[in-house]
């Protein structure tokens, strides 16, 4: 019964030739926006690699050189493309490209691309989750707004319902041949899609990640079932054709394009944070008088050096078996490293509340929901970046702590001609990246898949409740 | 005869519920917007007084300092921090700031003001070092984008009107209506006039009823007065009319098309979505691929392989560069001088990667410049560049602050960096006499012709739009069919 | 008043209006019978002007309906099977509006109420919104609607089908009344009694063609069935 009733749903939209055409224009837009996501995503992961090297080749090859100097010059970290930022790019274009790992500072993110485009940027990028989230929907809509409506206007509702088929087959019966519509356009591009990620993977030594590419492919799916059952269920009860579409559009604007601008302010004002002035001139003033305002930098040099010289049992620093210098550049950079771990942390926390808040309005727009997903599993999210700036930050900590270490081990106390031989620099092993594991990432996201899993139950509910109470 | 047909749409909407829902949802909105946007603007303004504070209080530091090393320095002073020190005062301790305040109507479109830095810290470095740096923002907000006025008129306005108007006829024709109104000796276009005239001024107070409030009460009076900001309301009020009006012919041409009501939804939300989601996202991806930005990931490589080539030959180019600049040396010059040599190799480096750098800029303006071009493909495209600009959060005003940034930067390293050279001593007078950013609006009128010339574009669309709905309207049956 | 003269009208080559010709003048009452698709609809359409016609003419008063339709739009009424209005306006706000539009926009809201006295409506019902009206109140409206212009002709597209007995009745008198103030009445109607009571004239169509014409004094009831009958027989 449900399978005939699905067969004539399919076949009489595929005859539609209207919504077929917006199928073929939605269907078209997804394959080839995977096709540029891909493009360019390849594109930065060469170019990032490269530089990478470049980077590393520019280090290794400072020869003979002031320790500390070096340190100044430090390294650049890129970040990496995540095998599924092609799918989805994520705030990538906003958070800048590398960071400058340098002594004495934890510096923020350069370059966001986003500030190398025009302002057409901001009407949004046109990507595979651009045509999954935002068109899609709307061409669900389009397909299944008259779905009962208007069977009702045109009379042959009440000839169906009057053969004895119940509402719930009929609904389902219609669920399904709309999904064997939304079948056409979903398989083709889920199979190009792991193609293309499987070349990547390819591409970047990494292996296919099936179950990031199939929880992204669910994820998906959930949230347009959620557009499914909505439209059939405001279909059910609307009084006609042209209301169910007006309430329908009407939740597609609030989800698309209401709520998630008005969360992003809304959270903002919840949780703001401080201007990059306000913030650099704390960071920089903690330094300078220490965290709780009473130890300032001078003082715990002083310190510093009376601890240095009675650990050794020795009365001048020049006797001292280390050098001064060294432990005092590396006492520095400790006590800067707590400075910026609570300021960043801090300012990164108030980031990811943020992003909590859009998580919780996503009980008003699934779309919040499914976004956040999305760049979650395509490793495009913030949180995401957030992990990289501290693998970076962890490394430049590294780095510098191995050249403070020559310095205290090789240089002797108050010699500010000393060099470093040109192989200390091998000594500091090249940065490398491990992306956090599927399931931290589903954790952090564990709010949003909450919300979006309701949504689907919530909406099946709904459609089966307005079908049983439908308008005849 | 058309005040009759105004009085009974107007009886009509006002007895229709859900039209009161959308209108006082499409008010609030407004109303929310340009409280967002105000709060925005009052962070940057803040955000400048207070790098204005800093400023000044520092430089109160610095010269009460002076005073006191003269009298005695402390023993383990490092030239970095001293404040006598040109090179110190120039490079570090002496920073100034560079900002560009809000223009008046800036709260009413945030733009690009969220992504672009409105401040920097100028210092005798390369400009690079400054220009790079960004206000703090969560990246997942900047995406989003923001609840502005310019979003609420660019996405949610046409929608509100595509609402009222859609069924303006088929509606009456479902009903029956139509044909108990034509059988009275009036025209299809009379009707069509009156409904349309109706709900025009309907929406165009609900878009800019609010409007005022934000010019008189909250800015208190001042907003108005300040330079360019009649005139730059003048503009925003003429952008929205001229928008309102497209979606209205818009509608126009999709009722005389005979469709049913349904069908004409589905076309108009179809129509919006093309101008206002596809077509702007499309053009944005033909633009980037026409004229890439190249990476500037490569832009990094290149910069510091050109800085440590120099810096290899420091000695050499410090040389050379004082054998080019011998206004700079009086006497002989210390070839061991490190804050010189730093200069002069900084000064080699910046005209080496001075090709590559100008590269961005090329291309950015060669984009702008075909994004420009290409605006008149969609209604929206038009509004966004003319809101921004008459806000002054476009790229437009941006890149004038870029160019006066740059100017201020010769100032401020012709300032300082020959006292490096020349050893000078900085004192109290040398802080007091060092060069100040004063802030240059841009040319008003000019940005008015870029405004007026983007709404000439839809102001044609409309005009096309309209003259066919009217035409085909004689073709309409009040019967259906 | 009415006149139609060789007025044709085809439908994707189909003949929809065959050469008609009529002429109705002040006071008569023209009921045009006949299967559904002989033409009745398609006539009062071309003296709207809702269709253009492809041969002949339809006056009014002496005006040419395709020229000038605004003008032969002041003399006439309209009262389709079913007089819509607009059902979020009360009854007395519809009939101040199409009046308005007629041109007589002076009435005060006293004269408009004499407008519902006059076709039996209640007073304390047209303050209500349309939308609870009855058809037979509706169609009242109409007429009032009507009365209000001071229409010279009156179209009447089956005005009483689907109304009950007594309220067609009730708007038979009314159309009586109007026709007896000099109106002339073209209606097309299925409803032979109503036709034989209401009438002057009967005219009966087929296939586009007025094929029979009438005077209603000159035949009884059953002559009327019989005549039509046989009319729709060959």
């Amino acid at each position: 019964m449900i399978y005939k009733i699905a067969h004539k749903e399919f076949i009489e939209t595929l005859r539609d030739r209207r919504f077929f055409v917006a199928a073929l224009i939605v269907g078209g837009l997804l394959l080839v926006s995977l096709a540029l996501g891909w493009q360019h995503s390849r594109q930065i992961e060469r170019q990032h690699e490269a530089a990478a090297e470049m980077t590393r080749k520019q280090w290794l090859s400072q020869g003979e050189k002031a320790p500390h100097s070096a340190a100044h010059y430090g390294v650049y970290a890129f970040k990496p493309q995540m095998p599924l930022a092609f799918v989805d790019r994520g705030v990538e274009a906003y958070t800048g490209v590398a960071v400058w790992l340098e002594a004495h500072k934890q510096n923020d993110f350069r370059y966001r691309s986003a500030a190398d485009q025009t302002a057409l940027a901001r009407f949004g990028e046109l990507t595979a989750a651009t045509v999954l989230q935002i068109l899609l929907p709307l061409l669900i809509i389009l397909l299944a707004f008259n779905a009962f409506a208007g069977e009702r206007e045109s009379g042959t509702l009440r000839q169906v319902l009057s053969l004895g088929v119940s509402a719930k087959n009929l609904a389902f019966g219609k669920v399904l041949g709309l999904t064997g519509v939304l079948a056409l356009l979903l398989v083709p591009a889920v199979l190009i899609g792991a193609v293309a990620l499987m070349l990547n993977g390819d591409e970047a030594g990494e292996p296919f990640n099936a179950a990031r590419f199939a929880l992204l492919v669910i994820g998906y799916l959930l949230y347009l079932s959620v557009f499914v059952f909505v439209s059939l269920a405001v279909s059910a009860r609307a009084s006609s054709s042209r209301f169910a579409l007006l309430v329908l559009l009407g939740f597609w604007i609030t989800s698309c394009l209401i709520v998630p601008r008005a969360a992003t302010d809304i959270a903002r004002r919840i949780y703001p944070t401080a201007s990059a002035l306000e913030f650099a001139a704390q960071m920089e003033n903690d330094i300078k008088n220490g965290t709780d305002g009473h130890n300032p930098s001078d003082k715990r040099l002083a310190d510093l050096k009376n601890e240095a010289m009675q650990q050794y049992g020795v009365s001048r620093l020049e006797d001292l078996p280390v050098n001064f210098d060294g432990i005092a550049l590396q006492a520095g950079e400790d006590f800067g490293n707590q400075v910026f771990d609570e300021h960043y942390g801090n300012l990164w926390n108030q980031f990811e509340r943020q992003d909590k808040v859009r998580q919780l309005a996503a009980v008003l727009a699934p779309q919040l929901a499914a976004s956040s997903l999305s760049r979650g599993l395509a490793g495009t999210d913030f949180a995401q970046h957030r992990d990289f700036a501290i693998a970076a930050e962890n490394h430049r900590r590294l780095l510098i702590r191995t050249i403070n270490e020559d310095t205290m081990k090789n240089a002797r106390y108050g010699d500010t001609k000393y060099v470093a031989s040109a192989n200390l620099w091998e000594k500091v092993p090249e940065f490398q990246y491990a992306a956090p594991e599927t399931a931290a990432i589903l954790k952090k996201q564990s709010g949003g898949i909450l919300v979006l899993f309701g949504w689907f139950v919530v909406s099946i509910l709904l459609m089966i409740w307005a079908t049983a109470r439908m308008r005849v | 005869m058309l005040i009759h047909i105004i009085k009974n749409e107007w009886r009509n909407l006002r007895a229709d519920k859900t039209l009161w829902l959308v209108a006082g949802l499409f008010a609030v909105s407004v109303a929310y917007a340009m409280f967002n946007g105000l709060a925005w603007t009052n962070f940057q303004r803040q955000t400048i007084a207070e790098a204005a504070a800093e400023d000044s209080e520092r430089y109160d530091a610095l010269k009460k300092q002076i005073v006191e090393y003269e009298r005695s320095a402390p023993e383990k002073l490092s030239r970095f921090s001293d404040p006598r020190d040109p090179a110190a005062a120039g490079r570090n301790i002496g920073q100034k700031y560079a900002a560009m305040s809000p223009a008046p109507l800036a709260s009413l479109s945030i733009g690009q003001s969220d992504l672009l830095p409105y401040y920097f810290k100028i210092s005798t470095r390369s400009q690079q070092t400054f220009t790079a740096n960004d206000e703090l923002e969560n990246p997942t907000n900047l995406l989003a984008g923001r609840f502005d006025v310019a979003f609420v008129v660019i996405y949610l306005l046409p929608l509100l009107i595509l609402v009222l108007s859609y069924n303006f006829l088929s509606g009456e024709r479902e009903a029956g209506t139509l044909p108990m109104l034509l059988a009275q000796p009036i025209s299809l276009r009379s009707v069509v006039l009156g409904k349309i005239a109706l709900r025009f001024a309907v929406v165009t107070v609900l878009a800019l009823g609010f409007h005022p409030l934000v010019f008189f009460l909250i800015g208190g009076g001042k907003l108005l007065t300040a330079e360019g900001a009649l005139l730059g309301a003048v503009l925003w009020a003429a952008a929205i009319v001229a928008y309102i009006a497209f979606w209205f012919a818009l509608a126009i041409a999709v009722n005389a098309f005979n469709w049913k009501s349904a069908t004409n939804a589905i076309a108009l939300a179809a129509v919006w979505l093309l101008f206002v989601i596809l077509i702007p996202s499309l053009t944005g991806v033909l633009v980037t691929s026409v004229y890439p930005v190249p990476s500037r990931v490569e832009m990094i490589g290149a910069m510091r392989d050109a800085s440590s080539d120099a810096s290899a030959r420091g000695s050499q180019i410090l040389a050379k560069y004082t054998e080019d600049h011998p206004e700079l040396v009086q006497g002989e010059y210390d070839p061991n001088d490190a804050a010189a040599r730093t200069y002069a190799v900084q000064e080699t480096v910046d005209r080496e990667v001075q090709p590559i750098l100008a590269i961005y800029d090329e291309q950015l303006q060669k984009q702008q410049n075909l994004a420009n071009n290409l605006r008149f493909l969609s209604p929206a495209m038009v509004m966004q560049e003319a809101l921004n600009d008459i806000s002054g959060t476009g790229n437009a005003r941006y890149r004038h602050f870029l160019a006066q940034v740059k100017i201020f930067h010769a100032e401020w390293q012709n300032y300082f960096i020959p006292r490096v050279f020349q050893k000078a001593r900085v004192t109290a007078a040398t802080y007091d006499a060092a060069p100040r950013f004063v802030w240059q609006e841009e040319n008003s009128p000019a940005v008015a012709r870029r405004v007026l010339f983007g709404l000439l574009g839809i102001i044609a669309f409309t005009l096309a739009a309209a003259a066919f709905g009217f035409s085909a309207i004689r073709r309409y049956s009040a019967i259906g069919g | 008043m009415l006149k139609a003269i060789n007025l044709t009208k085809n439908y994707n080559g189909a003949t929809a209006l065959d050469d008609l010709n009529l002429n109705i003048n002040a006071g008569e009452v023209f009921c045009l019978l006949g299967a559904n698709g002989a033409g009745k609809t398609t006539t009062i359409n071309l003296f709207l002007d809702f269709i253009a016609p492809d041969g002949g003419k339809a006056l009014i008063k002496g005006f040419d309906v395709a020229e000038q339709p605004l003008e032969t739009k002041k003399y006439l009424a309209y009262i389709p099977e079913q007089v819509n209005l607009y059902k979020n306006l009360s009854g007395l706000e519809n009939l101040e509006y199409f009046s308005a539009l007629a041109g007589q926009d002076r009435y005060t809201k006293e004269d408009l109420l004499g407008f519902f006295d006059e076709v039996g409506l209640r007073r304390e019902a047209a303050e209500n919104r349309v939308s609870t009206y009855s058809k037979g109140m509706r169609q009242k409206v109409g007429i009032a609607i009507a009365l209000a212009k001071r229409a010279e002709a009156l179209l009447l597209d089956e005005p009483t089908s689907g109304l009950d007995p007594k309220a067609s009745n009730e708007f038979s008198e009314l159309l009586k009344k109007l026709s007896g103030r000099g109106c002339a009445v073209l209606m097309a109607t299925h409803d032979l009694f109503r036709a034989k009571e209401s009438g002057t004239r009967v005219g009966i169509m087929r296939h586009g063609r007025l094929i029979t014409e009438l005077s209603t004094d000159e035949i009884g009831h059953a002559d009327l069935e019989r005549i039509y009958l046989e009319n729709m027989r060959n």
